[in-house]
């Protein structure tokens, strides 16, 4: 008997099966350019995850929260199960409560009085702050670090920009942190002599307990920095759309993860017309016609990667009906009616 | 040991030459000898011009490709020119670093041999005669002067001969110069012959 050359052995499967497989898997980005799908598909893959995993947080990092439409659910800062699902949790991360939250817990330990006058200057400067979104996402992917409450974790992540920022956050605190850590080393002692025997700060902290904390805190983000750059335990969807700027985005987004060590080896590429053969609708078949072009290119680039092709369907994908029969095709390829 | 006449005199030659020609320019001239020569730095120079070109040609090929219509073969050209760009910069900055190293060396010898012997060579031999003066030729303070500060009385002490050496050498430099500088000028008036009659006269009709 011949042996028969399975040619397409080496083509990669256009699933996310792949995904649902890897059983290691803790950390799932989804990003792209605005617009593409990313919640939806976040929301997709996090249905499919769910069946096949003991617990699933989805987590939006996106200042513009959008997990609550999608799912027609209103969703907060504390976890809270999906409706119709009991292993599925979402959480939107929102920087004016967590900030609140900090100062209101300062304002317990300390004198009461005196944080009511400057807790309100704070706040506004806080909120001012650039990166005060991400640095609260990341906050709360420290706490979810340290507990293993959730397997997998997927964060729906904010158009391309704010991500690339935020990936960089352990490595910019690592290093900010190791400086503080270092000048802690040096000029400790010196300022514990300034401060007295309790090294009472101003504002009523102690100097080593603060020295202790951060020290800590740097372990855990140099733990996050390890498994985000383990390509068994983390890994970037790309969203895209076939058009130009999407896809130029997209490269450049792959290029950079693959400069910060962060694995990537699935695109979902959305929005993909199917018209009827007789159709005689000029913008479909235009529309088409480019879209064939650019999905005939990113074949072409992308030829290790799992390229996923999802429809524009007829109606709006929201809530948990229409997300779950979108999810479907995230793993069963749409065959499109002939 | 030749004749520390000739030494000193020697040594206020080169630092005069040095003065003119200029330093970075000898340093220039003595880097690209030493990059001629078969060291292994002067392979990695070879190298990184032959990685140069190909980053040309990459680039050429990038700019002609349009990345609406063959966004692959583009994105493929982007992330060959964007490797060879980081590989380029890093060579560039390590054989900045080897050129300035070597600057450094050359300028240390340069000093250490120039200045340095300057320094030195009176020091130890500044009891040594250059020469005898004539008897009687200079009145007393002539003499004094010409065996300052430790030469014995009636001879040319080491220290007035370098600054002998010193002056004379700049003012035949300098009188070297105006000559180079005057016959350059006056070539290149030839070059040029001023159109004055002819212009005039049309003018004036």
């Amino acid at each position: 008997m011949a042996a028969l050359i399975n040619v397409d052995d080496d083509a990669m499967e256009p699933t996310l099966q792949t995904i649902l497989d890897q059983r290691s898997l803790r950390w799932i980005f989804v990003g792209g350019k605005g617009g593409v799908g990313k919640t939806t598909t976040s929301c997709s893959l996090a249905i499919q995850l769910a069946k096949v995993r003991r617990s699933v947080l989805l987590i939006s990092t996106d200042p513009a929260h959008n997990l609550s439409d999608a799912f027609s659910q209103k969703f907060g800062k504390e976890a809270r199960l999906v409706d119709g699902f009991d292993n599925l949790s979402a959480m939107e991360i929102d920087p004016n409560g967590s900030i609140q939250d900090l100062l209101a817990g300062q304002g317990d330990d300390a004198a009461g009085g005196d944080v009511g006058g400057m807790g309100g200057m704070m706040q506004d400067l806080a909120f001012a702050i650039p990166g005060i979104d991400e640095a609260m996402s990341f906050a709360e992917v420290l706490k979810q670090v340290k507990s293993l409450s959730y397997e997998t974790i997927i964060f729906d992540t904010a158009p391309t920009g704010h991500t690339l920022r935020f990936l960089q956050f352990p490595s910019v605190l690592e290093k900010a942190l190791a400086k503080v850590s270092q000048l802690s080393n040096q000029y400790g002692p010196l300022l514990n002599g300034f401060l007295g025997n309790n090294g009472t700060l101003p504002n009523g902290q102690n100097l080593t307990e603060m020295m202790e904390k951060l020290e800590t805190l740097r372990s855990t983000i140099s733990e996050v920095n390890t498994q985000f750059k383990d390509e068994r335990l983390t890994t970037f969807v790309c969203v895209c759309i076939p058009e130009f700027l999407s896809l130029y985005e997209t490269e450049r987004m792959i290029q950079e993860l693959s400069s910060y060590q962060i694995d990537t080896h699935c695109i979902v590429v959305n929005q993909l017309l199917f018209p009827k053969p007789g159709s005689d609708c000029e913008q479909c078949t235009a529309r088409r016609r480019m879209q064939k072009k650019y999905l005939d290119q990113i074949e072409e680039l992308y030829d290790e990667f799992n390229v996923v092709k999802m429809p524009l369907l007829v109606e709006e994908v929201r809530g948990k009906e229409k997300l779950e029969k979108f999810s479907e095709m995230l793993v069963k390829p749409f065959v499109p009616p002939a | 040991m030749p004749s520390l006449l000739l030494v000193i005199f020697g040594i206020e030659l080169v630092v005069q030459l040095v003065n003119t020609i200029g330093a970075n320019t000898i340093n220039g001239l003595l880097w690209r000898i030493y990059l001629s020569l078969p060291t292994p730095l002067s392979l990695e120079v070879a190298a990184q011009r032959k990685k140069q070109k190909e980053y040309l040609a990459v680039r050429h090929e990038l700019n002609a490709t349009s990345s609406q219509d063959q966004f692959a073969k583009w994105a493929k050209l982007r992330r060959q020119h964007d490797k060879l760009l980081e590989e380029l910069e890093k060579q560039k900055s390590s054989q900045d670093a080897a050129r300035a190293s070597f600057d450094r060396y050359l300028t240390t010898t340069r000093l250490v041999s120039t200045r340095g012997l300057q320094w030195f060579l009176p020091f130890w031999y500044s009891k040594q005669p250059m020469f005898w003066l004539p008897a009687g030729w200079f009145p007393y303070y002539v003499e004094w002067f010409a065996s300052f500060p430790r030469a014995p009385m009636g001879s040319v002490s080491i220290v007035v001969w370098q600054m002998a050496c010193a002056g004379v050498l700049a003012l035949i430099i300098e009188a070297i110069l105006t000559i180079v500088g005057f016959v350059g000028a006056s070539r290149q008036k030839q070059k040029q012959p001023v159109p004055a009659a002819g212009a005039g006269s049309k003018k004036d009709s």
